[in-house]
């Protein structure tokens, strides 16, 4: 590469705001179309132009698709526009189209404020400071759910599909914000939904021949003695003293996790549980790829059984192992590729402080891998899960119905969490006469200007529903102003109606993300100034 | 003062449930469930006789919880828990069904029925290592409901007087409590404070819908009392709780008439004023021996007759 190719292309205003602002338009006006219950389609041609494109009612997938706008100027502002959709989709599972226009009214009014001669950090730090009032707002307005009924409700104003709204409802009225639940394809064309009680997780046995039910390829025991590890048990002598000790404890069933069996271990265990109604041992694998994955899991097996963890990072071995060592549970089951344990011993006090800060450690999270990760372990320590077949007659059809089910899975559990707004964008409206409080006690031109912004701002997507369901806004809105606070326009049946009472929610940990990204983002869109451009861009990858 | 004390039969075992007909003023029908077997009064619990003869045991049926329909009078069904399953008698304790509960075995430690048990045909059953089983067709089948249920030690259980509407019912365990609200499908664990567990004992308040008032009562740590679903706790009668609390019994009449009775390891206590102050419930009884059971099916009036199991085997008619 010659130094000439590395010299950078230097954009300064006003170039920069207007290619900005273009590339936002683009990508928001991309996404609009999507908002509220009667959205319309995107339709996002593909890679290779022979096959029929994908159509999309996702904001967030349909900014993920479009990776790059041929301006490069345009391509910043849209890129930027575009983390902070996948980023909001990522973490709650909807809310993107609410977020994009909330941004581009705040954006294009903060413009044309900074253009007029406005002070944009002044204008940023307002913005952000009144991003709280309007969080506040919107916290006092929730209403916690209780019930499958509700739970369904909800979940039918984020799918607007009613056959999955309502099983959804039952599944999460029983599994909980943290429960684990399976989104599978299903081989009829229906709904189903399937509970599995206790604990489970990937690691067959060692061998076919520890399977004792032929038949379903699995095996039981019960009131069995759990060996916790993630060791490699090559000499089978190594075994020999925890059989002992087993037999000797009159424990009936062992089950032992361990990384690797070697033939002869396996033989022995065999060997033992030759008069399986006196002893039964088997061994499972031990599943988990990474080695922090592998120390959770371990320590949380550890807890739910009363037993101790032996692992081999921390240079255990089987040799120290004793009988208090042992995790206990009532019974425990393997097949060819997954173990699970159900009533274990542990200690329940234990278990609800390791459950309790396993929460907490959610909460503070924002890593989405982390978060994913910690709901799995808290979802296996509640003692159940649940799958959900989808079935459907074309692949496309059951792919696009177990996104849209996963989807309003992640809006759901936030809403079992932090409740649920009034919805159809009111509870927007419901936050601007604090605004308008603020306002008319505030004198600084800068403070003012970011409540006016947002007080303009928080109407965008309720005219947004409005225009996509074929409505005049303005016209609409004067109605919904004269109706008075909770009263929205249904557009399903085009009747002003107080939204609460007309089973219409939004949830609220989406609705405060959604503000919270928009309002955030768009302040700090408002200070940039300079943009720089490598002289030869690298190919576009999808980072998102 | 003791009125009487079952002699007939004499039985030195343990009385670990006492259930009485609802309509009990009239027929005098009641259950003891103890370690030699279920037996059942006609008089008010003055004499006794054993239920299981239609079943010819060779050795006693230790039972370890008894039940008896909200609707006794015209469906006539008891249930009684033993080691592995649950008994059944549609006919008042005189011939038996019995059903197997999963393996293994459990060990029943309560048994409760849905109020609107005429309709639903719910019955639970909480047992001491397997947590809550259900069934949903009179105890003919039963299966583990334990989603959420961190604790699998259930002690005791109640069920919402307005089930029917609620489909809420608790249960306390040997870390905490833990509550339904979907007719125990799923369990989610109230916020009372693990340090003061195991609760040994739960009562709603015959209004729990409109005032969402409970009382639990715990081994070590005395009675407690919530008035927001268990939300936030406070303790009652620190000083006169120094003994487990095994037993608690409500007016039918609660709030409007607030008695309370608490029945601890060797003394019955009643409180006419909603907790605030203690008494015995009466003075001179035979309590030193141990109390395992109460039930009182007329409620606390002064004068209404207390059935009191006994550590020892017996049932006092206080």
């Amino acid at each position: 590469m010659t130094s000439k190719q590395k010299t950078p292309r230097v954009v300064f205003q006003p170039s920069a705001y207007q290619g900005l602002q273009r590339g936002i338009n683009q990508m928001v006006e991309a996404v609009r179309p999507t908002l509220g219950p009667l959205p319309r389609i995107v339709a996002i041609e593909r890679m290779t132009r022979s096959r029929t494109p994908e159509l999309l009612d996702n904001g967030g997938v349909i900014a993920r698709r479009i990776i790059q706008l041929p301006d490069r100027d345009e391509d910043v502002g849209a890129m930027f526009v575009r983390h902070m959709l996948w980023r909001l989709h990522d973490k709650v599972g909807d809310g993107t189209a609410t977020a994009a226009v909330l941004f581009q009214s705040v954006y294009n009014q903060g413009l044309r404020y900074i253009v007029a001669g406005g002070n944009a950090m002044q204008l940023r730090c307002y913005l952000e400071t009144s991003l709280q009032v309007i969080l506040d707002e919107l916290t006092h307005m929730a209403i916690h759910l209780e019930g499958k009924e509700s739970l369904a409700q909800i979940a039918e104003t984020i799918s607007h599909d009613p056959p999955l709204a309502k099983m959804l409802g039952e599944i999460f009225d029983i599994i909980g914000e943290y429960g684990q639940l399976e989104v599978r394809s299903g081989r009829s064309r229906e709904l189903e939904r399937e509970y599995v009680e206790g604990m489970y997780w990937k690691g067959g046995v060692h061998s076919r021949q520890m399977i004792s039910d032929h038949t379903n390829l699995r095996t039981e025991m019960e009131n069995v003695a759990v060996l916790i590890s993630d060791i490699e048990i090559e000499d089978p002598r190594r075994l020999i003293p925890i059989v002992d000790m087993a037999v000797q404890a009159e424990i009936r069933s062992l089950l032992i996790i361990a990384s690797k069996l070697s033939e002869s271990a396996t033989s022995l265990l065999l060997r033992a549980s030759q008069d399986p109604t006196k002893f039964k041992a088997i061994a499972v694998k031990a599943p988990w790829m990474t080695i922090s994955d592998r120390a959770t899991a371990l320590e949380d097996l550890a807890i739910l059984t009363g037993g101790r963890a032996f692992a081999k990072i921390a240079g255990y071995t089987l040799g120290g192992v004793k009988l208090q060592d042992l995790g206990r549970a009532r019974r425990a089951w393997a097949d060819r590729s997954h173990f699970g344990i159900i009533g274990g011993k542990g200690d329940p006090r234990l278990l609800r402080q390791h459950i309790t800060d396993l929460r907490s450690a959610f909460r503070q999270s924002e890593d989405p891998d982390m978060r994913k990760k910690l709901r799995e372990r808290i979802g296996k320590l509640m003692g159940g899960s649940a799958t959900l077949w989808v079935g459907g007659v074309a692949e496309r059809e059951i792919d696009a119905r177990k996104e849209l089910a996963q989807r309003t899975s992640d809006a759901l559990r936030g809403a079992i969490v932090e409740g649920v707004l009034p919805g159809g964008g009111v509870s927007l409206l419901a936050c601007r006469p604090a605004l308008q409080r603020m306002l008319e006690q505030s004198t600084d031109p800068d403070e003012r200007a970011a409540y006016r912004m947002l007080i303009r701002a928080l109407e965008e997507p309720v005219r947004t529903i409005l225009t996509n369901a074929g409505y005049d806004a303005s016209e609409v809105m004067a109605e919904i102003k004269q109706a008075g606070p909770g009263f929205g326009f249904d557009v399903r049946s085009g009747q002003v109606a107080d939204v609460a009472q007309a089973g219409i929610f939004d949830v609220s940990s989406v609705q405060k993300a959604a503000v919270h990204s928009a309002v955030a983002s768009a302040a700090l869109a408002l200070t940039i100034d300079v943009l720089v451009h490598p002289k030869k861009p690298q190919e576009s990858v999808d980072t998102a | 003062m003791v009125d009487d004390t079952s002699e007939e039969p004499r039985i030195q075992d343990l009385v670990l449930s006492l259930a009485a007909s609802p309509n009990f003023a009239h027929d005098g029908i009641c259950f003891a469930a103890r370690t030699s077997g279920l037996y059942r009064s006609d008089d008010g619990g003055i004499t006794w006789r054993s239920t299981y003869d239609s079943l010819a045991l060779e050795a006693p049926l230790a039972t370890t919880a008894v039940v008896v329909s909200p609707n006794f009078g015209s469906d006539r069904s008891v249930f009684a828990g033993v080691h592995g399953g649950v008994l059944r008698s549609v006919d008042g304790g005189e011939n038996w069904n019995g059903a197997i509960l999963p393996s293994p075995p459990p060990l029943v430690s309560v048994l409760a029925t849905s109020p609107n048990f005429a309709h639903d045909g719910t019955l639970f059953a909480g047992t001491v290592e397997d947590g809550v089983f259900h069934s949903a067709d009179r105890g003919s089948h039963w299966s583990g409901w334990n989603f959420g249920l961190l604790d699998l030690n259930v002690l005791c259980m109640a069920t919402s007087p307005n089930f029917a509407n609620d489909e809420t019912l608790l249960v306390g365990t040997e870390s905490g409590i833990f509550r339904s609200t979907n007719g125990g499908r799923a369990w989610r664990d109230v916020n009372f404070p693990t340090d003061f567990a195991p609760v040994l004992s739960l009562v709603l308040s015959p209004g729990y819908a409109d005032d969402g008032v409970l009382f639990a009562g715990t081994e070590s740590c005395g009675l407690f009392y919530s008035e927001d679903r268990g939300h936030t706790w406070e303790r009652l009668g620190q000083d006169v709780f120094t003994e487990a609390v095994n037993g608690i019994v409500l007016s039918p009449e609660f709030p409007a008439q607030p008695d309370i009775l608490a029945m601890l390891s060797t003394a019955l206590l009643v409180s006419r004023d909603g907790g605030q102050s203690w008494s015995d419930w009466k003075a001179g009884l035979p309590l030193e021996q141990g109390l395992a059971s109460v039930a009182a099916p007329q409620g606390l009036d002064p004068g209404s007759p207390l059935l009191v199991g006994l550590v020892e085997g017996g049932v006092l008619r206080a």
